[in-house]
């Protein structure tokens, strides 16, 4: 059977096959768009962030009063702390990486600002940071204790210790693929720093950077009079540490001030990456909810289409149709209308992807998602239109014959 | 008539009602999508400064890196933030009404009596005028004035919380606290007060908290107290004291001034230029002349406190919100022309076109008006559901998303306005049937 008598039978009741059509334009740009905007979402929030980030636990220490022997404190609380059970390690560190707090600056490979130019997120730490973080070293090792520079407060001459260990990504945009460890990169005041270790992978603190993985530890503590510790515990026992900890620390010392709550460095990834978790949620949502009223809208124009036209069908059955004929027509009718609706589509979709783009600086929509969302919508509509196109299947050829 | 016609919606509801129900859901969960990311939104997008909106403005002037622009996004923006020194450049002008040079500070506060725990509280070092140009309500003693400034006196003011920590809540006027090694007087204790946005300071953070210590400005440059905030340095320079980095090229300082008349407005642009094509003769400014000044407004839309996320977000809600739509009107097409041979018995009996037509846009009234209030119900817990499930991690903006009746009244009418359009076009191609057409077959 042609495609014309189709065509002649939908444009009798043009508007329900119009606004199905609209229906599934926009439900195209909506679900092309959204699920191409969350799955950028979701391999963002699922990048592994290097760091053993499950088991780790910071919290401040302040202190207050007149000539404290701060870096005394410090000495002697690590000492503490690395002897308590279940806990893996620990180190001071200024900041704390994925926490959205941070500080950053800009190096050189060469003297003078010469060479490549990188910025890195940087972290202080003691001869412990890389156990306590748990990143993995691809070549070079930990400091040493005799590296570790201990600052008093009157002592806050600016640069970094003359030793560094740098993340793969940071080496690779000052070196290129030329090995990094053992050589020296310059700050802006052409001091070298020399390369004694070499992270894999590590993310440092702003989420939403395109170098975040670009990341340096030095080793000193102080000048500030107050610092944060980091503690990395054994699985499954942060909790129970943290308590622990508390009392610990205050029952050694009283005369400063221990932040709490602790915080665990899980919840601050969840609370930075939470913008992108939530818009995550709510775009798989709403498309979700898009697809179900259109599955909806176009079952309701199918099962009218057919109660409408119950006689026709009886007469075509009586004079020869086989069941199969009419389902094929119910279904023909529905790819025509599907398929009106998603060439509209397409544009609008296209078009809410350049939007989205430059509202993003994301790359340009797809085009992959696009022809899934088309394929996706032909099958969506298929299955929708398919139960009413059996019950027009149903329709005796006596129907004919009677009025109504 | 319109309560028979009410009655014969009823009737109606009755003959279908999963297709009813339907069509009551999808503008329900429509409206109520709409109604989450639009409290978000209005959330983030309100201005807290309402009517001085327009006389109070933020400074940004182009001290930044000739080789590098301040905002990848933006080349042609000022650095939001200002250096020290030219903070107390522009303090120094005559022009302004009032005038507020600031930054975000904190240390760690003991009572010589030993009367409350050691407590970090984050404090604001800031300017007298502070006080009376953000409207900052007092609940014991004031603010201190332009004397304690200068001196600078050992004075500072606790906001209600920080006064019920150190103090348990009672008039404190008077009382000490140390502070970095010092004593300072309460000279006053804030009543409840919090800014969404937090506008006078977004560098910071929008949606953060407000501080809980205010204190003079100079205490800073004496006590050597350097910013808890953002800091962005672009020049190489050797700094290797506080002073040096008072007098460096670093931007940690906000400064905001009120102009009341338009005169004045212009006079302080003026001032600002001339400022800066001075210290251009000093080898500094090494950009070309690029000043603002900003009201309220303008400040909030060049820091983008509305997020790219919010505005895509309400976008995709609102197209949402047109597929339900859509969807309820094919729904009512289908249904009225399914009941339409009713109708053309009615109008053989009598009724015109009008009636049938207002009877068949009361129907889809009743029907709109339902998704309304369930879509705002369902709106209002979602909004809290969003709260409680992501309050803990997200952004301060949610955890303080008002219940905002307006809110709820505006997506009703939208809803209802929605549903009646909805019904217009098949009401009115019911309405002009010939009954004639539907007679026959019967």
């Amino acid at each position: 059977m042609g495609i014309r008598p189709i065509f002649s039978a939908l444009l009798r009741n043009r508007a329900g096959a119009i606004l199905v059509a609209l229906q599934i334009a926009i439900t195209l740009a909506i679900v092309v768009n959204a699920v191409y905007l969350t799955q950028q979402r979701v391999s963002k929030i699922g990048r592994p962030s290097g760091i053993d980030d499950q088991n780790i636990f910071a919290f401040w220490v302040n202190t207050y009063q007149k000539d404290y022997d701060f870096l005394g404190m410090v000495r002697e609380d690590m000492a503490m702390l690395r002897q308590m059970p279940d806990i893996v390690d620990v180190s001071p560190m200024q900041q704390v990486p994925l926490s959205g707090s941070g500080s950053s600056s800009g190096f050189y490979s060469l003297p003078d600002k010469k060479g490549e130019e990188s910025p890195a997120n940087t972290y202080s730490v003691d001869d412990h940071g890389i156990k306590t973080l748990g990143v993995t070293l691809s070549a070079g090792g930990e400091f040493d204790a005799s590296d570790v520079e201990y600052k008093k407060e009157d002592q806050k001459e600016p640069g970094y210790p003359p030793k560094a260990i740098i993340s793969q990504a940071f080496a690779k945009a000052l070196f290129k693929d030329e090995p990094a460890l053992g050589r020296n990169f310059y700050d802006d005041q052409s001091r070298p720093i020399r390369i004694v270790g070499v992270i894999s992978h590590m993310q440092g603190s702003w989420v939403g950077w395109d170098k975040v993985d670009r990341t340096m530890l030095y080793p000193q503590v102080g000048p500030y009079g107050s610092t944060q510790y980091v503690i990395r515990t054994r699985p499954g026992s942060i909790d129970r540490v943290m308590a622990n900890v508390e009392v610990a620390l205050r029952k050694r010392d009283p005369n400063r001030v221990i932040a709490t709550p602790m915080t665990k460095m899980s919840d601050m990834k969840r609370r930075s990456y939470s913008s992108d978790s939530l818009m995550a949620v709510t775009l798989s949502t709403v498309t979700g909810l898009v697809l179900v009223f259109s599955s909806l809208g176009i079952f309701g124009l199918a099962t009218f289409n057919v109660n409408s036209r119950t006689r026709q069908i009886g007469t075509r059955r009586a004079v020869g149709a086989r069941k199969l004929d009419i389902v094929q027509y119910f279904l023909a009718e529905n790819w025509i209308v599907t398929s009106a609706g998603v060439v509209v589509g397409c544009s609008l979709a296209l078009a809410a992807g350049y939007w989205l783009s430059t509202q993003y600086q994301l790359p340009r929509l797809d085009l992959y998602y696009l022809v899934g969302g088309v394929l996706g919508l032909w099958v969506l509509g298929q299955v929708a239109a398919w139960q009413p196109a059996l019950k027009a299947a149903k329709v005796s050829p006596a129907m004919a014959t009677r009025n109504v | 008539m319109f309560a028979y016609y009410l009655r014969l919606a009823l009737a109606s509801f009755r003959r279908n009602p999963g297709l009813t129900a339907l069509m009551v859901f999808a503008i329900a969960l429509g409206i109520s999508v709409c109604m989450i990311t639009l409290t978000t939104y209005r959330a983030a997008a309100n201005n807290p400064a309402g009517e001085r909106s327009g006389i109070v403005f933020a400074a940004s002037i182009d001290n930044w890196d000739p080789e590098e622009p301040y905002e990848e996004y933006d080349k042609s923006l000022a650095p939001t933030m200002l250096t020290y020194r030219d903070a107390r450049a522009l303090h120094a002008s005559n022009i302004p009404d009032r005038k507020v040079i600031m930054y975000r500070s904190g240390e760690i506060y003991t009572r010589a009596d030993k009367g409350m725990d050691p407590q970090y509280f984050a404090t604001r070092m800031t300017t007298s005028d502070f006080f009376p140009m953000f409207e900052v309500p007092f609940l014991y003693g004031g603010p201190w004035d332009a004397k304690a400034d200068a001196g600078p006196e050992p004075v500072v003011v606790l906001s209600k919380e920080a006064n019920q920590k150190a103090f348990g809540g009672i008039n404190s006027v008077g009382k000490t606290l140390q502070w970095a090694k010092r004593e300072f007087r309460v000279i006053g204790v804030l009543d409840e007060w919090e800014i969404m946005p937090k506008y006078f300071d977004v560098s910071n953070g929008a949606f953060q908290k407000m501080e809980g210590a205010y204190m003079p400005f100079s205490w800073g440059q004496i006590l050597e107290l350097g910013s808890h905030g953002n800091t962005n340095c672009w020049k190489t320079e050797v700094v290797d004291s506080f002073q040096a980095f008072l007098n460096s090229e670093c931007i940690w300082t906000h400064a905001w001034f009120e102009l009341r008349t338009a005169e004045k407005q212009r006079a302080f642009r003026e001032f600002l230029d001339n400022y800066v094509l001075d210290q251009k003769k000093h080898g500094r400014f090494p950009r070309p002349l690029n000043n603002y000044l900003y009201d309220v407004d303008g400040w909030l839309k060049r820091n983008k406190v509305v997020g790219d996320d919010n505005k895509a977000m309400l976008v995709l809600a609102f197209a949402f919100l047109a597929v339900c739509l859509v969807n309820t009107v094919g729904l009512l097409l289908a249904k009225f022309l399914n009941a339409a041979p009713t109708s053309g018995v009615r109008r053989a009996l009598g009724a015109s076109r009008r009636d049938i037509f207002w009877q068949h846009l009361t129907e889809s009234g009743v029907v709109a008006l339902a998704g309304g209030l369930v879509g705002g119900l369902l709106g209002i817990a979602g909004t809290w559901a969003l709260r409680a499930w992501y309050g803990r991690f997200v952004d301060e903006a949610l955890r303080a998303l008002p219940f905002d009746s307006t809110n709820f009244l505006i997506i009703i009418a939208i809803a209802v306005a929605a549903g009646v359009l909805a019904g217009l076009y098949p009401a009115w191609r019911i309405g002009r049937a010939a009954p004639a057409s539907y007679l026959k077959v019967q």
